[in-house]
C-alpha cells in the first residue's frame, strides 16, 4: 500500500508487518513518554537519584549514545575529508545512527535538568570555564550539522525527490557535504573531548580527576579517540543487526572490512593510551590525593577490579586484536563479537566515568553509595532506543540508505 | 480553494519559519523561565518592620534566655539571648526550632470535646464557656459526693505559679493528689534532706570544678540545664580540666570526656562506695569531714563490704583503674561527682545518689567553690492563706493515691506508681488534669499508664499540642504556647545560682487558646464558694504581677533574675543516714526479666537531638537525628559487633526486640561503643501523636520498660530491662 | 595592577570549628535550617536526599570496644577558594549560577539562575550541595516563620550554605548608614556560629590578623591557606580545594580522618607540619 514510497528496486516487508513493528516499538516509546511527562510534571523526585548520585543513569546514557554515535563524525571524516571513498556505502547509516544518538542525547538532557524551562540559560549565562557549556554548544551545533547531513537523505525519498526543488537541494547539499563533514568532525572533537573533560576536571573527585595539557585533561583526548574508535563499531554492529533482521546483505564485505580495520587501529592505539593514562593516574595522580588504585575498587558490593579488567582487557584489547587481524575481520562471528565487545567496552568506560565517580567516597568517613535507577529512569532511557528503532525502520523502508543494497540483493 | 499537498507543506514550513523570526517564541521561552522562577506555590515571605524581643525558653527545664527576631507580627527566628547567665547566646536545637511548635500543624486550635472512642481522634470543637462548664459540672458532682480526693493532677514541676495554682486548686477542692513528672531532682532533693538535713536542691558549681566524675550523667546529652553544661564542658576543655565518664555505652559525653570507664549498668553505687573505700583507706579524705556524723559507720561499711576486689568483680572495672580513679579524684583540687543517668528523667536509685554524694563529702566539696551546693529557690509565691472548707479538709486528710508521704515518707510525688496502683485496683481516680506533661508517652511502661488512664472516667488535658495524652483525653483545654503567654519560669536544673525568668507573649495567640492559669481560675470561680475565694485575682496575668511584686518590673526589663540562695550547711554531714543501711548487704536494682528468656540487657540512651518529655521533636529537630538512630520508620538498636555476630545480626538488618514489657521492630546498628551483651535504644522516638513529621517513627522506649521502685524512696530506679533480640 | 590593590583589601571569611568542644548536639544544623528557610519533608532519615546546609558527621576511630572513640564533625559549605577562586563547583557550573566572590571569599548560589544540572554537586567532594528533588512544602501556617532575608527555593535547583551571606549584606548596609566601610568582627556572624551552645565555631576574616579565626588557624596564604596551627586541619587538604573551614582537634585520629593517606604514609611523621 505504501509501495510508491519505497525506493526503487528494493524489497521491503509487508506493510502489516512493518506496522506491527512500529506499534510494538511505539508502545515502548509511549511508556517512555509517559515516564518523561511524569518527570517533567512532578520533578526529578521520580528518579532514584539523590544528593550523592546527582549524575546517574541518564548522564551515562548520554555519554554512551554520544560515544556510540561517534561513528557519524568519524566515518564522515574518513569519507569526505580523508577520502576513503568506499565508506560512502555506509555513511548514510552512520549519519542516521548519529542523528538518532544525538537527538536522544539532547532529549535526555532536557529530562535530566531540574528546571527544563530554564535550560537555555546554559547559552544565555554561559560560563566559558565549564566543560558542560562547551558540551552544550558543540552538541547543539553538531546536532544541527547532523540534521543537515540527514536532510538530503530524506529528500532522496522517491516521492520527495520527484519535486525538482528538493531534488536539486539534495544534490547541492551532497556537493557541499565535505564542509559539513569537516565542521562535524571539528565540533565532535570538542564535544566528545569536553564530555571526557566533564568528569576529569572534577579535582575534588580523585577517582575521576585526570591531569592533562593546558586546559584539557587527558580524558578529553581519550574520549574523542574512543568515540572515533568505538563509534564505527556501533555502526557496524547496527548494520549487521539490520542485515540479520531484514535477511539482506546491505553493505559489501570490503567496506565492512575497511571500517573494521580502521576501528581496530584506532582501538588498539586508544587502549594503549588508556592503559598509560590509567597507569599514570593510579600511580601518580590518585596517590597524590592519598588513594591507592585498589581503594577505588574495594569495600563495596559492585565496583570490583573486574570492571577495570572488563573495560580494558575484555572489551578493549580483545576486540582490538580481533579487528586488527584479517582473519578476525573475515570471520563473521568473530567480527560480530568484536564489535559487540567494543560497544560494551565504551559503554562501560562511560559508566565508570559517571556512576563509579559518584559511588566512590572521598571523605574518609563516608561510605560507598549504591544506586538503582527507578523505573521512570529506565523508561526514559529506553525511550530513545524505541525512538531509534522507529526512525531506523521508517528510514530503512522509505529512504535509499544503503547504496549497495540493490546490487547485493538482485 | 483546493489545498494541495505542496501548498499545505509550504504553508506549514513557511508559517513555522515566519513565526520563528517574530519575537513570539522567544518571548514565550523567556516568560516560561520567569514563571519557573516565580512559581506561585513557592512562598515568598513578606518583608516588614524588624524588631527583637527577649523571653525565656520553656521547652525543657533548662531555662535559657531567648531573643526572638520579628518581622511585623511574625516571629521568624529564635536565637539564644546574649548575656543571659545560663546560655549567653547559645541555644540547643529544640529551642531553635520552637517556631515550628508555635506555627506548626500539631497545635490544638480550640477547646475540643471527644466524640468518638478515646484515642480515636474524633473531636468536636466547643466554646470555652462550654468547656469550662463541662469540667465544673463534673467537679461539682464529685465534690458533692464527698469524693473530692479522687481528682488528681499531673504537672511538669513543683515550682512556679502555674503548678502552684493547680496545687492550690486541688487543696481548696480537697484532693492531695497533686503529682509531678519525675526527675533526678526528686532523688537529689531527698539525698540532701537525708544527708544534710536541708530541704534544698543540689546546685553544681560545674564551671569551677577541675575534676568531674560523672556516673552516667549526660553532661553534653541534655543533663541539667543543657546549654549551661555545654558551656561548662567547653570551659573544661579550654582550661585542661578532667572529665571521667562512667557508663556502659560510649555516649557523646563519654566520647568527649578525658576517660571513659565502661561499667556494668546498675552497679554505679558499688563503684562509688569502692572509690570511697580507696579514699578513706589511703587517708585522702578531707579531715574536717572525717569527724562527721555516721562517718565511722560509713567507713566500716565501705571497708568491710566494698573491698576493691569485690567492687571490681561487681562493676567489671579492673582494680587498678578503680584505685587510680579514686586517687586522681581525691587529689584534684576541686573534684566534683555527679549522677543521674542521661538527661536525668529517671529519678534513679537513692542509694546510688547517696553514695555519690558521700564521695563529694569525702573530698570536702560540699558548699565549696567548684563543688555541690545545697540551693533553695526564693519562694516568691506568697499567696493569701487558703481557707479550706470541711470537704477540702476531709479530702486533704486522705492518703495520696501514689503513696507519697505515707508508704514512702520522703517522697512528694510518685507518679511512677500511679499506673500500678490503679491497674491493680488499689486506688482509683475520677478525674485527672494533665498540664505541661505527657505521661502517656513519657512514663515508663507507658502502655500500663494508658490502661490506668482508660479507667479514669474523665481526663482533661491542657496541652497546646495534640500529644499522646491529649489524644486520649475527654476534653482538651489548650494552653497558649510559651511564645504567646506570660509565665514565670523558675529554673533550678543543677544551677548553683537559681534563676527565675519570664516568658512573655511575643505574638498574640495564634488560635482560640487560653492560658492554663486563667482556665484553672475560671473553673474555681465557676465552682463558687471557698473555691472561688481561693483565687482572688481577676486573671492569671494579674495574679502573676501581684505574685512577682517588685520582681515583675525587673523581669519585664531584663527577662531574668537570680532567685535563690545557697544554704548554709546546718549541723554535720550525715554519712550514714538510716536509709543507707540497706547498703550493708548490697543488692543492686536489677533489670526486670529472666536471664534465660532474655539474654541481653537493654538500656536507654538520651541524645540532645531527641526530646523525650512533654515536647516532641519538631520537624527540624527530627531532621537532625542521625540515620544510625532513626531510619525510616524504625529505631536503630545499638549492638556491639561481637554480640551482633553471636546473634547473626548485621548492620541495617531488621530485628525483633522483646522485653518483659513489650516488643518492637528495630533496625540493627553495630556500634563498637557499647559493652557486649548490652543493647541500647534512644529515648524520644515512637510517638503515636503529634504530626506526620514525628508520629509513627521508631519505637517508644517507655513501652519496653517498666518502673522499678526504689525500696527506700519509692521513686523509679529502673536503668534497663532484660531483652531478647531476634532476626526478622 | 588594579586587581592587586583590590585583593589587598579583600576579605576571606572562614571558620574554625573546634572538634574538641563540638558536642554533636546538632544546634548548628537547626540554627541554619531556621535561618535559611530550609525545607523539610515527612521522612528525613535518608540522608542522601535530606537538605542540610550544615551537616554533622559522626566519625569513629575504627577501634573495638572499649577503645572505640567517636567525634562529631560539622560540615558547612567549605567555600573553597581552589586556586584564585577556581573552586571545584564554581568552575563547572555551566550557567554561572554559582560564583566565587573575591571580596568576601564566599561562594554564592543563585537559585533563579540555576537550572538544576547538578554538575556542581558532582564536583563537590564534601557533599555540601543539595538538590531540591521536591517542591518545598510547609505545613499550613508554618510559612509564617519564614524569614524574608532568604528566598525559599523552588523545586529543581541546587542550594547550599552561604555563610549566611544575607547577614553580611545587612551588616554592610548598617555600617554604610553609619558611615563605615569596615565591619567589626562580631557584626557579621553566621547563624550556626551564634547558636553553637558549646561555642565551638569561630567565624571571621581569615585575612585579618586581629580576627580570632586567623589567630586560631594561622593560615599560610602563600601555600593555599594551609593551617599553621599543628592541631588545625582542613578536610581533604590534599585535593587542593583550599577550603575556608578549618577544624581543630587534639586527637590525632580525628586529624588523620580529615584526609586520605596511603598505607605507607606515616601520618604522625609527615603531616603534623
Amino acid at each position: 500500500m505504501d509501495s510508491a514510497l519505497i525506493p526503487d528496486g528494493v524489497k521491503r516487508c509487508s506493510f502489516g508487518k512493518f506496522a506491527l513493528g512500529i506499534i510494538i516499538a511505539g508502545g515502548v516509546l509511549l511508556w517512555g513518554v509517559y515516564a518523561m511527562l511524569l518527570i517533567w510534571l512532578k520533578g526529578l523526585n521520580q528518579t532514584n537519584m539523590n544528593d550523592y548520585y546527582g549524575f546517574a543513569l541518564w548522564i551515562w546514557a548520554d555519554l554512551g549514545v554520544i560515544a556510540l554515535g561517534g561513528g557519524a563524525f568519524f566515518i564522515g571524516l574518513l569519507r569526505y575529508v580523508i577520502g576513503k571513498d568506499e565508506l560512502k556505502n555506509i555513511i548514510n547509516y552512520a549519519v542516521l545512527i548519529g542523528f538518532i544518538c544525538y537527538s536522544s542525547a539532547l532529549l535526555i538532557l532536557a529530562i535530566d535538568v531540574g528546571q527544563p524551562l530554564r535550560s537555555w540559560f546554559i547559552f544565555w549565562h554561559a560560563n566559558i570555564h565549564s566543560m558542560l557549556t562547551e558540551v552544550a554548544f558543540c552538541l547543539s551545533c553538531y546536532f544541527a550539522v547532523l540534521t543537515i547531513e540527514y536532510i538530503p537523505l530524506i529528500l532522496e525519498n522517491r516521492q520527495i525527490n520527484k519535486v525538482p526543488f528538493f531534488h536539486n537541494l539534495a544534490h547541492n547539499m551532497h556537493e557541499v557535504m565535505v564542509i559539513f563533514a569537516a565542521t562535524g568532525a571539528f565540533l565532535s572533537f570538542f564535544h566528545q573531548g569536553s564530555l571526557g573533560g566533564t568528569p576529569a576536571v572534577l579535582y575534588g573527585r580523585p577517582f575521576a580527576f585526570r591531569e592533562g595539557v593546558f586546559i584539557w585533561p587527558w580524558t578529553f583526548f581519550l574520549f574523542t579517540w574512543s568515540a572515533a574508535a568505538y563509534g564505527p563499531c556501533f555502526t557496524l554492529f547496527v548494520t549487521r543487526l539490520t542485515e540479520k533482521i531484514t535477511g539482506k546483505k546491505l553493505v559489501k564485505q570490503n567496506v565492512i572490512d575497511l571500517l573494521a580495520k580502521i576501528s581496530g587501529w584506532m582501538m588498539g592505539t586508544y587502549i594503549i593510551a588508556k592503559i598509560i593514562d590509567t597507569w599514570y593516574w593510579a600511580t601518580v595522580t590518585a596517590t597524590a590525593s592519598g588513594f591507592n588504585l585498589i581503594d577505588f575498587y574495594s569495600n563495596n558490593p559492585f565496583y570490583g577490579i573486574w570492571i577495570l579488567i572488563a573495560e580494558i582487557v575484555v572489551c578493549g584489547i580483545v576486540p582490538a586484536l580481533i579487528l586488527l587481524t584479517p582473519k578476525g575481520r573475515s570471520n563473521s562471528t568473530l567480527l560480530f563479537t568484536a564489535v559487540l565487545l567494543a560497544c560494551i567496552g565504551v559503554l562501560l568506560n562511560r559508566w565508570v566515568m559517571v556512576l563509579q565517580v559518584m559511588a566512590a567516597p572521598v571523605m574518609t568517613f563516608e561510605n560507598w553509595v549504591m544506586y538503582i535507577p527507578s523505573w521512570q529512569e529506565v523508561a526514559t532511557t529506553i525511550l530513545p532506543v524505541a525512538y531509534g528503532v522507529i526512525l531506523v525502520m521508517i528510514s530503512f523502508r522509505y529512504l535509499p540508505i544503503f547504496p549497495q543494497e540493490r546490487e547485493l540483493n538482485s | 480553494m483546493n489545498i494541495g499537498r505542496r501548498s499545505f507543506l509550504s504553508f506549514v514550513i513557511g508559517g513555522a519559519a515566519g513565526t520563528a523570526i517574530t519575537p513570539l517564541p522567544w518571548k514565550l521561552i523567556d516568560d516560561s523561565s520567569i514563571w519557573s522562577q516565580n512559581w506561585p506555590w513557592t512562598p515568598v515571605p513578606p518583608d516588614g518592620e524588624y524588631s527583637q524581643v527577649n523571653s525565656v525558653c520553656t521547652l525543657c527545664p533548662g531555662g535559657c534566655g531567648i531573643t526572638l527576631r520579628k518581622v511585623d507580627d511574625r516571629v521568624v527566628k529564635i536565637e539564644g539571648m546574649k548575656g543571659h547567665p545560663i546560655n549567653d547566646g547559645g541555644l540547643c536545637l529544640m529551642g531553635l526550632s520552637g517556631l515550628q511548635l508555635l506555627y506548626g500543624p500539631t497545635r490544638v486550635k480550640t477547646p475540643l470535646k471527644r466524640v468518638g472512642k478515646r484515642g480515636e481522634g474524633k473531636w468536636e470543637k466547643i466554646s470555652w464557656d462550654e468547656a469550662i462548664s463541662e469540667v465544673t459540672k463534673k467537679l461539682a458532682d464529685i465534690r458533692s459526693n464527698g469524693e473530692s480526693h479522687a481528682v488528681g493532677s499531673i504537672v511538669d514541676s513543683e515550682s512556679g505559679t502555674v503548678p502552684n495554682l493547680f496545687k492550690r486548686f486541688l487543696t481548696a477542692y480537697g484532693s492531695p493528689n497533686f503529682m509531678t513528672m519525675p526527675s533526678i531532682q526528686d532523688t537529689y532533693g531527698m539525698t540532701l534532706q537525708l544527708m544534710q538535713g536541708v530541704s534544698a536542691q543540689a546546685g553544681f558549681d560545674a564551671e569551677n570544678a577541675d575534676f568531674i566524675l560523672s556516673f552516667g550523667s549526660g553532661i553534653i546529652d541534655g543533663w541539667g540545664s543543657p546549654v549551661r553544661m555545654f558551656k561548662a564542658n567547653s570551659a573544661w576543655k579550654a582550661n585542661g580540666k578532667k572529665v571521667v565518664q562512667i557508663e556502659p555505652r560510649l555516649s557523646n559525653t563519654a566520647a568527649k570526656s578525658d576517660k571513659w570507664i565502661p561499667i556494668k549498668p546498675g552497679t554505679e553505687a558499688v563503684l562509688a562506695l569502692g572509690l570511697a573505700n580507696v579514699i578513706i583507706t589511703n587517708s585522702l579524705d578531707s579531715k574536717k569531714i572525717s569527724r562527721s556524723t555516721g562517718f565511722e559507720s560509713f567507713k566500716k561499711l565501705v571497708q568491710n563490704e566494698y573491698s576493691i576486689d569485690k567492687v571490681s568483680k561487681i562493676t567489671g572495672i579492673n582494680s587498678a583503674t578503680i584505685v587510680s580513679l579514686a586517687k586522681n579524684f581525691a587529689r584534684a583540687s576541686k573534684p566534683l561527682a555527679i549522677c543521674g543517668k542521661g538527661q536525668g528523667s529517671i529519678p534513679g536509685s537513692l542509694n546510688e545518689f547517696m553514695a555519690v554524694h558521700a564521695l563529694n563529702a569525702l573530698v570536702g566539696n560540699i558548699n565549696k567553690e567548684g563543688g555541690v551546693w545545697a540551693v533553695t529557690e526564693t519562694d516568691y509565691i506568697k499567696w493569701p492563706k487558703l481557707e479550706m472548707d470541711s470537704v477540702a479538709e476531709n479530702g486533704m486528710q486522705k492518703e495520696r493515691i501514689d503513696g507519697a508521704g505515707s508508704e514512702y515518707p520522703h517522697a512528694n510525688s510518685l507518679l511512677n506508681r500511679l499506673a500500678e496502683v490503679i491497674n491493680s485496683g488499689d486506688g482509683s481516680l475520677e478525674v485527672i488534669f494533665v498540664s505541661g506533661a505527657n505521661p502517656l508517652y513519657s512514663m515508663p511502661d507507658s502502655k500500663a499508664m494508658k490502661t490506668a488512664f482508660d479507667s479514669i472516667p474523665f481526663v482533661v488535658s491542657f496541652s497546646s499540642y495534640m500529644d499522646e495524652t491529649a489524644d486520649n483525653a475527654d476534653l482538651i483545654l489548650p494552653n497558649h504556647v510559651y511564645l504567646e503567654r506570660y509565665e514565670d519560669v523558675p529554673t533550678l536544673a543543677g544551677l548553683s545560682k537559681p534563676i527565675v525568668g519570664l516568658t512573655r507573649p511575643v505574638v498574640k495567640p495564634q488560635f482560640d487558646t487560653k492560658h492554663v492559669g486563667d482556665v484553672v481560675m475560671l473553673i474555681a470561680k465557676a465552682l463558687g464558694g471557698g473555691m472561688a475565694d481561693a483565687f482572688p485575682w481577676e486573671s492569671y496575668e494579674a495574679c502573676l504581677k501581684e505574685t512577682l511584686g517588685v520582681k515583675w518590673d525587673v523581669l519585664v526589663e531584663k527577662g531574668f533574675e537570680f532567685n535563690g540562695d545557697k544554704c548554709i550547711l546546718e549541723g554535720d554531714f550525715n554519712f550514714y543516714p538510716e536509709a543507707m543501711k540497706s547498703l550493708s548487704n548490697f543488692t543492686p536494682v536489677s533489670a526486670e526479666g529472666s536471664a534465660i528468656s532474655y539474654p541481653l540487657i537493654l538500656i536507654p540512651y538520651d541524645t540532645i537531638r531527641l526530646a523525650n518529655g512533654y515536647i516532641g521533636d519538631p520537624p527540624f529537630a527530627i531532621k537532625a537525628v542521625e540515620d544510625t538512630v532513626l531510619k525510616g520508620k524504625n529505631s536503630c538498636v545499638e549492638i556491639n559487633p561481637k554480640t551482633g555476630k553471636e546473634l547473626g545480626l548485621t548492620e541495617g538488618r531488621y530485628a525483633s526486640l522483646l522485653t518483659p514489657r513489650g516488643k518492637a521492630k528495630v533496625k540493627v546498628h553495630l556500634y563498637e561503643g557499647i559493652m557486649p551483651g548490652i543493647i541500647a535504644l534512644p529515648r524520644g522516638l515512637g510517638h503515636t501523636a503529634y504530626d506526620k513529621y514525628l508520629a509513627g517513627k521508631g519505637c517508644n522506649f517507655n513501652e519496653l520498660i517498666g518502673p522499678a521502685e526504689d525500696p527506700v524512696s519509692g521513686l523509679d530506679a529502673a536503668w534497663g530491662i532484660r531483652a531478647r533480640l531476634t532476626k526478622v | 595592577m588594579k586587581e592587586e590593590g583590590k585583593h589587598k583589601k579583600a576579605k576571606k571569611y572562614g571558620m574554625v570549628i573546634n572538634l574538641d568542644e563540638c558536642t554533636g548536639c546538632g544546634a548548628c544544623m537547626v540554627a541554619c535550617m531556621a535561618e535559611n528557610n530550609v525545607p523539610f519533608k515527612e521522612d528525613e532519615s535518608n540522608k542522601l536526599d535530606s537538605i542540610a546546609w550544615m551537616r554533622v558527621y559522626k566519625l569513629t576511630n575504627g577501634k573495638s570496644y572499649p577503645e572505640a572513640d567517636i567525634c562529631y564533625l560539622p560540615r558547612p559549605c567549605m567555600h573553597c577558594e581552589g586556586e584564585h577562586g577556581h573552586s571545584p563547583c564554581v568552575s563547572v557550573c555551566p550557567a554561572t549560577a554559582t560564583d566565587y566572590n573575591h571580596e568576601t571569599g564566599i561562594v554564592s548560589q543563585i537559585y533563579t539562575r540555576c537550572f538544576g544540572c547538578r554538575y556542581c554537586m558532582a564536583a563537590c567532594p564534601y557533599h555540601a550541595r543539595y538538590f531540591n528533588w521536591w517542591d518545598p512544602v510547609w505545613p499550613e501556617g508554618s510559612t509564617k516563620y519564614l524569614s524574608p532575608n532568604v528566598s525559599p527555593r523552588m523545586r529543581g535547583v541546587v542550594e547550599k550554605c552561604s555563610f549566611c551571606f544575607h547577614r553580611y549584606q545587612l551588616a554592610m548596609d548598617k555600617a554604610f548608614l553609619e558611615g563605615r566601610t569596615v565591619l567589626e568582627e562580631d557584626e557579621y556572624q553566621t547563624s550556626c556560629t551564634q547558636a553553637c551552645p558549646a561555642g565551638a565555631i569561630t567565624f571571621g576574616d581569615l585575612n585579618n590578623p586581629e580576627h580570632k579565626v586567623h589567630q586560631l588557624a594561622k593560615p599560610d596564604n602563600k601555600h593555599g591557606g594551609r593551617p599553621g596551627n599543628p592541631n588545625v586541619f582542613r578536610l581533604l587538604e590534599r585535593l587542593g580545594t583550599n577550603p575556608k573551614v578549618y577544624y581543630m582537634s587534639s586527637r590525632e585520629w580525628v586529624r588523620q580522618a580529615g584526609d586520605n593517606y596511603l598505607d605507607n604514609e606515616d601520618f604522625a611523621k609527615n603531616y603534623r607540619h
